[in-house]
């Protein structure tokens, strides 16, 4: 279950953050992939470095430390040969009176040295001269018959090494040694006679330069002589119990150097090197296994460093991509809100880096305006159908329709039917095109229309108290306006100017276009209007006073609304003269051509 | 956010430790394990031939890297004693067990509770009456027997009179000895022999013995020994009696001793047997039926003969004068 839920949130996970082409995986692969590229050169770079030089440095290597252990071999063995020479000296300066000096040099030499057995003088005959005292010599032993002896007889003046062997000249003590022999010419009697020196040396020196040094784990180093004979050799016990044998004819074939040696089974690297005055030969073994181990080892480090840095980048990446991208998506999820129609919130909240913090503030303000115009739209049309409504409202005015009604009442009982059609059939007119249907727009020739039909009406109602003209350029009939504009206007012109004058009142009504927009002008020679009242005439409020003006504030207003301010009301007046009122709406609306 | 955080984290934890067992891994090759030991028990602690056993075995621990803890009873005939090291062995969780057995039979049950417990078992030298140990690594003695009866004729002649001291009576090896000796005599009529002694290992018997064959038979040639005590003693005696190279010796090993022996011309041929193999390939061979790598049955380590003349060739005194630095 726990994995399950485990598995189900990493491909959750992945789902959501390493979608292609989002901010996050293009950083996050472009990341891994220079990490994995830039690794695999540097680890195919090192590897290929590593290989090539692996078996070369293990060669020299080699060599460099087998040349280090002949230089303090033969070192020793030289000191050994001086030690031969030091006896051999001693007795060609003194002749045959040396004996008690020599026997001095002896018991000195045996007793600093314990890397040295034996040290021995035999006579042409192979009796013993001199020899270490505190060991009895054996009777049995006849040094005439041994190797040493006769070759060290045959050529006096060389060296004779005799390999590892058991020394016997000595009772209950059969050491192993390796002896250094030569022999030496002296007087005796007057006479040249040819005697033989004797150094035996045992292993311990030359197994602590042998063995002090490593070949590898497993690699090590022998020795041997010119014929063969294993000299010193780690594991000599073994080796000459017979349980372990050494390729010693093909290291003896060798010039001194490096080669390859199949033997046993396992491939060595096998590493010879001559050394001085003794005709020995120092042999390395070291197994091409282990070098094969330790490139091994190298190669799983290089893998697990290679992987590792993979893996650290992989996650550095993850991280850096998260942290640039997740402020963004922050503002993404939030900007969804708004996008949903959510605009109640404040604003985001400014956090974050400086980029997302001015992407955030840019939002906001952008936000803020949004719903500030919103606001405005939501104004606007509110007192848009507030004046609409007034409009209407204005036009079933019930004194208007009372009057009227009166009126024709009136000319009903006077016998006046003519003026009772002409009455009936203009109130018909004007209640017909103020509803028109509920349409907000209609012709201006509709609305001149309309105009007329009132000012019949009026004309009747108050006796011919006034003319009317009405004068409209034929090319703005057929063009839409915004309705019940121009009714207000007259009304205004009657009650308000004409009504107070004694003379007859004037109304001239032209419909005319003017730099692309359509005027209608409303001229009376009425009363006028005050200077005073006419600045604030257009923004009064209907309760200053009920009869005064408010029809042209709501037109005023309408206009304004459906056109834009650059429309609407303008008027002159001039007291005891007259007013002139223009109405400006534009020639063509963007809709006009649609309907 | 932070559930992004938690992730990262946790692919970071994880790589890591990937990462580090991975090193781990490979270092691991390189650690120090702890050693195999390797419990080598043999008839008599302190004595020549059983010392050239130790090295050997010695040789092998060192090579294989594996702790061998020798031991074995003072006396050879402490056959009780050895049977309770086998047990301490096992009961000291012992890897491996390499035994000498003092005795063919009794040593049986301690040498099978080891394998019982899957401790490997290898018997050297001397063998048991067991089928289950991993190997017997010895002396072919039937063989050993013949060399010395070749050995005999070449260095007494066809025709002679000869007194045997043998050391066990029905002990496995004097019976195969005896076995291979007279096989080989049996092709030479001229051989009588006189006398026909056991010493029990014990070199005062035997000198005692041989004493008493050459008075009870004053003609008598040789005197022919089956193992290092009876060798010594009858060497001891023939010395003692002033009969060097009047009656002559050929016998077993080669202890310092018998080789003094030699040297002064009182023994005239000896058969080596290799106990440094013995206790070198004990402990290699039980190691591999440790590792479960298959190990013959019986492995002979051969045996040679040595006379004054040859004893100091170069591959005879490896063999009896063991290599020491």
């Amino acid at each position: 279950m726990q994995r399950h839920s485990i598995f189900k949130k990493i491909s959750a996970f992945l789902k959501n953050h390493l979608k292609l082409g989002s901010i996050q995986s293009i950083i996050t692969l472009s990341f891994t992939a220079v990490t994995i590229f830039g690794m695999v050169i540097a680890g195919v770079a090192l590897y290929s470095n590593f290989s090539q030089n692996a078996e070369k440095n293990a060669a020299s290597s080699t060599q460099q430390i087998m040349d280090q252990v002949t230089i303090n071999l033969e070192y020793y063995l030289k000191g050994m040969m001086e030690i031969s020479d030091l006896m051999r000296s001693n007795m060609v300066d003194t002749a045959d009176t040396t004996v008690k000096n020599l026997n001095d040099l002896l018991n000195v030499t045996l007793k600093i040295r314990k890397d040295i057995v034996t040290m021995a003088i035999f006579d042409d005959a192979g009796k013993i001269v001199l020899s270490d005292p505190e060991y009895l010599y054996d009777r049995n032993f006849n040094a005439a018959e041994q190797d040493w002896f006769k070759n060290s007889l045959k050529d006096p003046a060389d060296y004779f090494v005799q390999p590892p062997h058991v020394q016997r000249m000595f009772q209950d003590k059969r050491p192993w040694v390796v002896s250094l022999c030569r022999g030496v010419t002296v007087y005796k009697d007057d006479k040249l006679v040819n005697w033989v020196t004797i150094v035996d040396m045992n292993f311990s020196v030359i197994e602590q330069l042998c063995n002090k040094v490593s070949l590898g784990r497993r690699g090590y180093i022998y020795v041997i002589d010119r014929h063969g004979n294993i000299i010193y050799h780690p594991q000599q016990q073994i080796v000459y119990a017979g349980l372990k044998e050494e390729n010693i004819d093909n290291a003896l074939s060798h010039r001194e150097g490096s080669y390859f040696d199949d033997f046993q089974g396992e491939r060595r690297i096998m590493t010879v090197k001559d050394i001085g005055y003794t005709g020995w030969r120092m042999v390395g073994v070291s197994f091409v296994d282990e070098l094969v181990e330790n490139q091994r080892d190298f190669n799983n480090f290089i893998l697990y460093i290679l992987l590792f840095v993979i893996a650290f980048g992989i996650a550095a990446a993850l991280f850096i991509s998260a942290k640039i991208s997740q402020p963004i998506k922050r503002l993404e999820h939030q900007m969804n809100r708004i996008e949903n129609g959510d605009f109640d919130i404040e604003g985001l909240e400014v956090k974050g880096e400086d980029e997302v913090k001015r992407l955030t503030k840019a939002f906001n303000l952008m936000i803020a305006r949004i719903k500030q115009l919103m606001n405005e739209i939501i104004g606007e049309q509110e007192a848009k159908r507030r004046s609409e409504f007034k409009a209407l409202q204005a036009q079933i005015n019930p004194h208007f329709l009372y009057n009227t009604l009166d009126s024709i009442i009136w000319m009903n009982e006077s016998r006046n039917y003519k003026g009772v059609t002409e009455m009936v059939a203009a109130l018909a007119k004007f209640f017909r095109i103020s509803i028109s249907k509920g349409n907000e727009i209609i012709t201006v020739g509709d609305e001149i229309e309309h105009a007329r039909s009132y000012l019949v009406i009026q004309k009747i109602r108050y006796k011919n108290k006034f003319d009317f003209s009405i004068e409209a350029a034929p090319e703005v009939l057929g063009h839409k306006t915004l309705k019940l504009i121009l009714q207000p206007i007259i009304e205004n012109a009657i009650y308000h100017g004409i009504n107070s004058i004694q003379e007859k009142g004037e109304i001239a009504i032209s419909v005319y276009v003017e730099e692309g927009n359509i005027v209608y002008r409303v001229a009376d020679n009425g009363y006028g209007i005050k200077p005073e009242l006419l600045k604030g005439i257009l923004n009064r409020e209907p309760s200053f006073d009920h009869a005064s003006g408010v029809g042209l504030k709501n037109v005023n207003e309408r206009v304004k609304l459906s056109y834009g301010s650059e429309y609407g009301i303008e008027i002159q007046s001039e007291e005891e003269i007259g007013t002139t009122v223009y109405i400006k709406i534009p020639l063509n609306e963007p809709g006009d051509k649609k309907q | 956010m932070k559930a992004l955080h938690r992730c990262i984290l946790l692919i970071f934890a994880a790589l890591f430790a990937v990462s580090l067992f991975g090193c781990s891994g490979s270092n691991s090759l390189t650690a120090e394990e702890k050693k195999t030991s390797i419990k080598v028990i043999v008839k008599k602690r302190n004595h020549d031939y059983w010392a050239v056993v130790q090295m050997g075995a010695e040789a092998a621990g060192k090579e294989f890297n594996v702790s061998m803890n020798y031991d074995g009873p003072t006396d050879e005939k402490d056959i009780e004693g050895q049977i309770r090291m086998v047990n301490e062995a096992i009961d000291d969780k012992a890897d491996a067990i390499v035994l000498a057995a003092s005795d063919y039979t009794m040593l049986v049950p301690a040498a099978e509770r080891a394998i019982d417990q899957k401790i490997p078992v290898v018997i050297i030298d001397s063998n048991i009456k067991s089928d289950r140990m991993v190997s017997f690594i010895g002396t072919d003695n039937v063989d050993a027997g013949r060399i010395l009866g070749e050995s005999l004729v070449e260095k007494v002649g066809e025709n002679c009179s000869i007194g045997v001291v043998s050391f066990v009576k029905g002990a496995a090896t004097a019976v195969e000895r005896e076995e291979g000796f007279f096989n080989a005599i049996k092709k030479h009529p001229g051989i009588r022999v006189l006398g026909m002694e056991y010493c029990n290992s014990d070199e005062n018997l035997a000198k005692q013995q041989t004493e008493k064959i050459i008075n009870d038979n004053p003609g008598i040639d040789a005197i022919v020994c089956l193992n290092a005590y009876s060798t010594a003693g009858a060497a001891r005696a023939i010395e003692g009696m002033q009969k060097t190279g009047d009656v002559k010796l050929v016998g077993f090993d080669s202890t310092p001793e018998e080789i003094s022996y030699m040297e002064k011309g009182v023994i005239q041929s000896l058969v080596v047997q290799n106990p440094f193999k013995m206790g070198y390939l004990g402990v290699k061979y039980v190691l591999d039926a440790l590792k479960q790598i298959p190990v013959e049955k019986n492995i002979n380590t051969g045996s040679t003969v040595i006379d004054k003349d040859n004893m100091y060739l170069p591959e005879n005194q490896k063999l009896v004068f063991p290599f020491t630095n």
